[in-house]
């Protein structure tokens, strides 16, 4: 079962990232942290893996003195959750 | 969210996608300062104008001094916000020109008010309709969308009355138009 998923978003804490930034121009690591409930290491490392597959664009800028790091949601990862919510629908409609 | 690797149910999945849209909503509650603020500011200065017409005062039209704070105010608050914020979504975007085009209009309007002899109330008040009821649309908060309504029955009324009791009819179409929203936005606990 799930063998046709995208691996890649299939997994609770990417697939919760790419969910929360689809319907968001932006949003800061912080602020991804808080809502997902994970750890910086964790979401660093998963934040990584989407950026690799170019599903997530993560820059890295100043906020006054303060290091912020913004992540955004690519058009090839738009596609990627479109795809994933539509094989999801066919198995829940199964 | 510590298990990244662990087998999602459909049901989990879709969990997770509805939690975290819920999750990216924003706090839409922030816009309801500037119309508490602007709401306050134009009753205030609407039945200061309506007041001082009835005891003949000389120059009643001073009291829209009070704006000039209150655009002090307005432009603090919004870079506070901007640098504590933390995601910024399309609607936010939307939402803000919204109301960046609809300030500069009234301050166009307020600023050439002398061409047309200041009978500036009616069309305020009718232009205001505009961003009330689509940033009620934007937010989905049918109480602000229904104070564009108001705005505009009121603005029309206000058409239809002379001199000093446009004011008043300004002073109730804000507090129908901003001020009820804006408490109603702020003590709203779903959003």
């Amino acid at each position: 079962m799930f063998k046709d998923l995208d691996p890649l978003l299939h997994s609770q804490l990417r697939l919760a990232i790419v969910s929360l930034l689809i319907s968001l121009d932006s949003a800061e690591f912080t602020f991804i942290k808080e809502k997902t409930n994970s750890t910086a290491g964790n979401l660093s490392v998963q934040l990584d893996k989407l950026s690799e597959a170019g599903y997530v664009s993560v820059e890295k800028s100043f906020k006054g003195k303060k290091p912020v790091t913004t992540c955004r949601i690519t058009k090839k990862g738009m596609k990627a959750f479109e795809d994933y919510v539509n094989t999801l629908k066919q198995y829940i409609n199964k | 969210m510590e298990t990244p690797n662990q087998t999602l149910t459909a049901a989990e999945s879709l969990d997770i996608i509805a939690k975290m849209i819920q999750e990216a909503k924003g706090n839409v509650k922030r816009n309801s300062i500037y119309l508490l603020l602007w709401g306050f500011v134009t009753v205030a200065a609407n039945l200061g104008m309506f007041i001082f017409i009835q005891i003949d005062y000389p120059r009643p039209y001073l009291i829209w001094l009070i704006t000039i704070p209150a655009w002090i105010a307005t432009l603090f608050i919004a870079f506070k916000q901007g640098k504590s914020k933390q995601t910024t979504s399309h609607l936010d975007t939307i939402n803000a020109s919204l109301w960046f085009s609809y300030g500069v209009t009234i301050l166009a309007i307020v600023g050439f008010g002398f061409k047309i002899n200041y009978q500036i109330n009616p069309i305020v008040l009718v232009m205001s309709a505009v961003p009330a009821f689509v940033s009620g649309v934007i937010i989905k908060f049918r109480p602000l969308m229904l104070g564009g309504i108001f705005y505009l029955i009121f603005g029309v009324v206000c058409f239809l009355v002379d001199g000093p009791w446009q004011y008043l009819v300004g002073a109730i179409a804000v507090t129908a138009g901003f001020l009820i929203p804006g408490f109603m936005l702020q003590n709203k606990t779903d959003l």
